[in-house]
Formats: C-alpha cells, structure tokens, sequence
C-alpha cells in the first residue's frame, strides 16, 4: 500500500461559519491570546438586500514542498512520514524566516514562549488515530481529513468526485488542504494597507 | 462590492531591526570595496579612504549581528544552533558562517594595512571582496527567497542591494572622509581630488542603481496579480511617498544630479549628496523589508 499521505477537505458548501474549529482548535492546542492556527475569514458580497457571505476557513496548508522547512536556517521543521510538517520548539530560535517566506501566513511566534507555531493538523492526535480537534467539533461535517492515498477514505472520495481547488497553487507549494466551492473572491487580497 | 467581515490579525514578521541590519552590512560591504581600491588594486589616489574604508566596515560589521541578534526570540541558542543544525537550503545558514568570517577577515586586514605590510593588505583585500559581496549579497537572497512576497522574490534582491550597498558605503566614506580632513588633521585641508574623484563614482552607482529599480519595478508592474497590486502600492498608493519621494527623488535623483552636473559641483553640494544618499538608502532598506510585507496574502 502507498505511503500515508494526510490532506485536509474544506467542503464550503457546508461550512456556515460557526467557528467551533477555531475555538476547538485554541483549546485542543492552547493556541495563546492573539494569534491562531486556524480561523474562519469572513467576506460579503453585494449589497443589501442582495447579499452573501462567505466563510474561509483557513490553517496550515502542510504543502509538499514547503518553503518554511527550505528556509529555515536550524532544521527546526521537520516533514513527517505522513505529509504533515511538524516543529520543533527547542530548535526554533524566533528568526520568523519561515513566517516571511510561508505563502499563507500561518505561521506566529508564540508571544510568550517566542517560537514559531503553527498548525500541525493535530499531529500528536492523528499519530494515536484520532481526528484533528477542528474535524471532531465541526458540526456541519464540512472539514474532512484522512489519508489521500488511501482509496477508501473520505478524504480520497471527495477528491475523486468534486471539482477541488487550492489557495493559491501557482506559488508552488503544492498546498494539501482542497476546498470544495472555493470562492476566489474570497481569498481577493485587497486588505486595508497600513504603513507603519 | 466585496467586503471583509472577519479576519485575524497576522504578525508583521521583519521590521526596522531587520531593515537596519541589512543597511549596517551594506554599509560595511561598500566601504570595504572601497578601500581595497587602494589596498588591493593599488589605485594610488584611493589611498586615503582605504584606512577609513576598513575602520567602517569592521565598526559597522559588529553593530549589525546586534539587530539580528535583538530581532531573534532567541540570541544565545541562535548562535549555538545555527552551527549544530545546518540546513544548506537555507540562505541564513550561510550567513551566519559569512558573519563570522566577513569581520575577522577585517580585522586581518585592517592590522596588515596599519602596520603597513602591503604584501598582506593584498592578500586579505582580495579574500575579502568575495566575503564582502556574499555578506551583503546573501541578505538579498534571504528576501529573494520569501517567495510568497511578490516584491522580494526575483533574482535582482541581490544585485539591488550590492548596488544599494556600494552607494552608501560611497556615501558614508564621503560624509567621513569630510570631517576627518576639516576637523582631525593637522593642516585642516580637505582632499578636494579624491572626494570629487568619489563623488563621481557615487554618481555613476546612482546611475547603474536607478537603472535596477527600473528593471525591478517595470517587470513586477505587468507581472502577477499581487506583483501588480505591489507595483501600484509602490507608485500611487500608501507606500509611494517614501519609495518615490524619499527613497528615489531625494535619495537618488536629487543627489545624481548634485554630483554628476558640474555646474552644481563643490564641496558643499557633495556634502548634501551625501547625507541625502545615506539617508535614501536607509529608507530603501525599509521600504524593501516591510513594505515587502504589506499586502495581505491570503
Ligand atoms: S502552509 Fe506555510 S507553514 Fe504550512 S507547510 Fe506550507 S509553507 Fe509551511
Ligand atoms: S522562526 Fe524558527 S522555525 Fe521559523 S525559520 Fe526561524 S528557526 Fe526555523
Ligand atoms: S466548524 Fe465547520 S462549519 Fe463551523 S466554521 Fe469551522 S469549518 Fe465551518
């Protein structure tokens, strides 16, 4: 059997925006006051009463060629056998390298600890064969996650049977979540842009 | 129209620690170019800012580790680590050896230079060219390497900021060639011949670097979508003033003509030159390293 390859499927058609991955997540992993490892962006279209919303719900893409572990100058990212990119805190020495280069701004020095986290896809759950915290507390069944190269799991049936797109695959990284219903919209970069 | 309801807040990963760190060593790296001018290449005229050239390059070669070591979460175990856990796909990992290298070699150097052993002062010039284009060479590839960042990612970081550097560092020797020959010696004249001589090589730098950003920001203007988005931030948009009016109009157009017109040549006006060019340069680094980061990327 081919080798264990974890991916993440975003179903949007589903998700409504509750945020229970991001609290989940928060407690699952004690992700600290002000920053995430997973979260849910919110955009809206049109205007009333012609209107939508739509949920983004985003974490760390553990690409398969992932530029963090490229740049980083201790080896403090590690890819696993199963596809997930894990770090390490005792190597990490808060040079933020990987947060400038990581395509999808994942990446944040714990304000406390002051080292580089960021979201592992529960690694130390999925190695026991539990669920990552976000996919358990999901109440919409619009995160799925497993093994893409099994051929029975969920993760590899969606795959087979939606049209799925990634954030961004012209930068290369070759991104392992897939979301169903991507809107483009969505990902639309025009923020406010503050200078200093 | 589309509206963001929600979104975190993200951390702004370099700021002016890092910006500051890479103006030190280009600083350090342009000045020691120039000092092997006569050191190493034997160009007679040079000789005065050779001693000059070595006593900058190594000073500012030991303040810019101390931004990279106060940017850090961890200075102590980044020293340690750096050496323990090499990555070789990383350009910080051969910084780090550059850093150590680069100011030793100065040392050398400059203690041959001042005890007047010639033969030597050669030698260690000619190793140091190469140390002294890589120190501040790798630091464009560090940002080169950030590809999610449209500004940073092309293969001309380095050659900006070798340029960059090599103005500055002709800059800053100017400002202190000055002051060293009006107020430190004896007879209180100043060297009219070499600092014209550097002026217009300062010039001429300005030149060639005006060029690169031309060649930077016309192709990043019909590239990708975020490098376009860049390039109007840049041109028309919050970062314009200190890109267009700081950085280039002040920084580098004001000062080229200054120094290349002859009409407007003396001591005075190269004096101005000079300051508005360390002071560009300064404000390119920042401008590069956090308005790199601005825009939102997903
Ligand atoms: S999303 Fe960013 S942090 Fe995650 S693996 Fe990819 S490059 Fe690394
Ligand atoms: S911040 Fe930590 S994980 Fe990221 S590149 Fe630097 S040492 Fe590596
Ligand atoms: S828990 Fe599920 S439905 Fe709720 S925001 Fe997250 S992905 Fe969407």
């Amino acid at each position: 059997m081919a080798k264990t390859r974890y991916a993440f499927v975003i179903d949007l058609r589903r998700c409504i925006g509750c945020n229970s991955c991001s609290v989940a997540c928060k407690s699952e992993n004690s992700v600290h006051l002000g920053v995430w490892m997973s979260w849910v962006k919110v955009i809206q279209k049109g205007e009333f009463p012609n209107v939508s919303r739509s949920f983004l719900p985003l974490l760390c893409n553990n690409c398969e060629d992932p530029i963090c572990v490229t740049v980083c100058p201790v080896n403090a990212n590690r890819i696993e056998e199963n596809g997930i990119i894990s770090t390490d805190p005792h190597r990490c020495v808060a040079c933020r390298y990987c947060m400038a280069a990581c395509p999808y701004e994942v990446r944040y020095v714990h304000p406390i600890k002051k080292f580089v986290e960021k979201c592992n896809w529960c690694l130390h759950r999925v190695k026991v064969g539990l669920l990552p915290a976000c996919v358990e507390a999901c109440p919409a069944e619009a995160r799925i996650f497993g093994d893409m190269n099994d051929p029975k799991s969920d993760v590899s049936k969606l795959l087979a049977k939606h049209p799925v797109q990634v954030i961004k695959p012209e930068i290369g990284t070759e991104p392992h979540v897939f979301y169903i219903n991507l809107d483009n919209d969505a990902i639309e970069k025009k923020r406010k842009v503050d200078v200093l | 129209m589309i509206e963001l309801v929600y979104d975190v807040h993200h951390q702004v990963t370099f700021r002016w620690l890092i910006a500051l760190y890479f103006y030190f060593t280009g600083m350090s790296a342009g000045s020691f170019v120039i000092s092997t001018l006569a050191y190493g290449f034997g160009l007679e005229k040079f000789k005065p800012a050779g001693k000059v050239g070595v006593v900058m390059a190594t000073l500012l070669l030991f303040i810019a580790p101390i931004m990279l070591l106060l940017q850090v979460g961890w200075p102590i175990r980044s020293v340690w680590n750096h050496f323990t856990y090499l990555n070789f796909s990383s350009p910080m990992t051969y910084g780090a050896f550059l850093l150590m290298m680069y100011p030793i070699n100065c040392l050398i150097y400059g203690y041959f230079m001042f005890k007047g052993d010639m033969k030597r002062t050669k030698i260690f010039g000619m190793i140091g060219i190469p140390l002294a284009i890589t120190v501040h060479g790798y630091t464009g590839f560090i940002l080169a390497f950030g590809k999610a960042r449209a500004f940073w990612n092309t293969a001309l970081m380095p050659f900006l900021f070798l340029v960059s550097a090599i103005v500055s560092g002709l800059g800053m020797m100017i400002i202190i060639l000055l002051i060293r020959d009006r107020f430190f010696t004896r007879e209180k004249k100043i060297n009219t011949e070499l600092i014209y001589t550097l002026a217009t090589m300062l010039g001429w730098m300005i030149v060639f670097d005006l060029a690169l950003v031309f060649c930077d920001i016309s192709v990043l203007s019909i590239a990708h979508a975020e490098a376009k988005e860049m390039t109007h931030l840049l041109l028309h948009g919050e970062l314009s003033p200190l890109f267009l009016g700081i950085e280039n109009l002040l920084g580098k157009v004001v000062p080229m003509v200054l120094v290349l017109t002859p009409k407007f040549r003396s001591i005075t006006t190269i004096t101005i030159a000079s300051v508005l060019v360390v002071i560009g340069i300064l404000f390119m680094r920042f401008v590069v390293v956090y308005g790199g980061q601005v825009l939102p990327i997903v």
